[in-house]
């Protein structure tokens, strides 16, 4: 199990660069569609923003933020967003994913409509690749027995 | 001014050699790491450099900083396993 670290350093800088780590990601996934990055990469560094937050502040504190149903919560939703916005393009009478159908609902032109679309595709994945590398992360850290099932389990594990 | 790029960059590749052999005969995990970790920092110069030669930096300075991220987190993750280990 993960404990917090007694390292003042480490716990500081992580403190400081945790935000600055978010707003990059966020810039990283607005801005995937003309510069490097996207919806995966972005969500990847905001994933280990989360990861870091684990990895110097404990298991204990990383589960209050951020608890495993929340993640688990938060990729189904991610992946919501991204079959919603799908399934809007085939009522708008178009073909799945095809964002200029969406522009009678932005009331937009369809190119501003097509830029929209796949913003808001890539903030769904951007959503589901961030819950995923955490608790893909938080799964492998402790070997998927929480502190509070060991009771349960008792010596027998 | 290229030129001068293109030289620098090759010095810094050679040089990430040389971090290789510490990295894959080095005595020690701890040697390993921080062989590792200067092999990182020196990429992420090289690609900066092959921004400037190709005269599109503002591209590469968004791949190198999310390389200087992951690389300042994969050296935490590796020392936190270690102390975990209790190895350290």
């Amino acid at each position: 199990m993960i404990s917090v670290t007694d390292d003042i350093i480490i716990r500081a800088v992580a403190r400081i660069l945790i935000p600055f780590i978010q707003v990059y990601a966020l810039y990283v996934i607005m801005h995937g569609h003309h510069s490097p990055g996207g919806g995966f990469q972005g969500g990847v560094i905001l994933g280990a923003s989360f990861i870091l937050y684990l990895i110097t502040h404990g298991l204990e504190d990383a589960k209050e933020r951020m608890s495993e149903l929340k993640a688990g919560l938060l990729s189904s939703f991610g992946l919501l967003i991204y079959s919603g916005i799908g399934l809007l393009c085939i009522i708008e009478g178009s073909n799945y994913l095809d964002y200029g159908g969406l522009s009678t609902i932005l009331k937009v032109i369809p190119a501003q409509a097509r830029s929209l679309g796949i913003l808001g595709i890539e903030i769904g994945v951007g959503i589901t690749v961030m819950a995923v590398m955490y608790s893909v992360f938080f799964d492998i850290s402790t070997g998927g027995i929480l502190p509070e099932d060991e009771e349960d389990l008792g010596e027998g594990r | 001014m290229s030129n001068f790029f293109l030289l620098f960059g090759m010095g810094l590749f050679a040089l990430v050699f040389l971090c290789l052999y510490r990295a894959v005969f080095g005595p020690g995990v701890l040697n390993r790491i921080a062989a590792i970790s200067a092999i990182g920092t020196k990429t992420l110069v090289i690609l900066l450099i092959m921004g400037f030669i190709y005269n599109r930096v503002e591209m590469f300075v968004d791949i190198s900083m999310v390389y200087a991220l992951l690389n300042f987190i994969g050296t935490i993750t590796a020392a936190k396993y270690l102390e975990m280990k209790g190895e350290l």
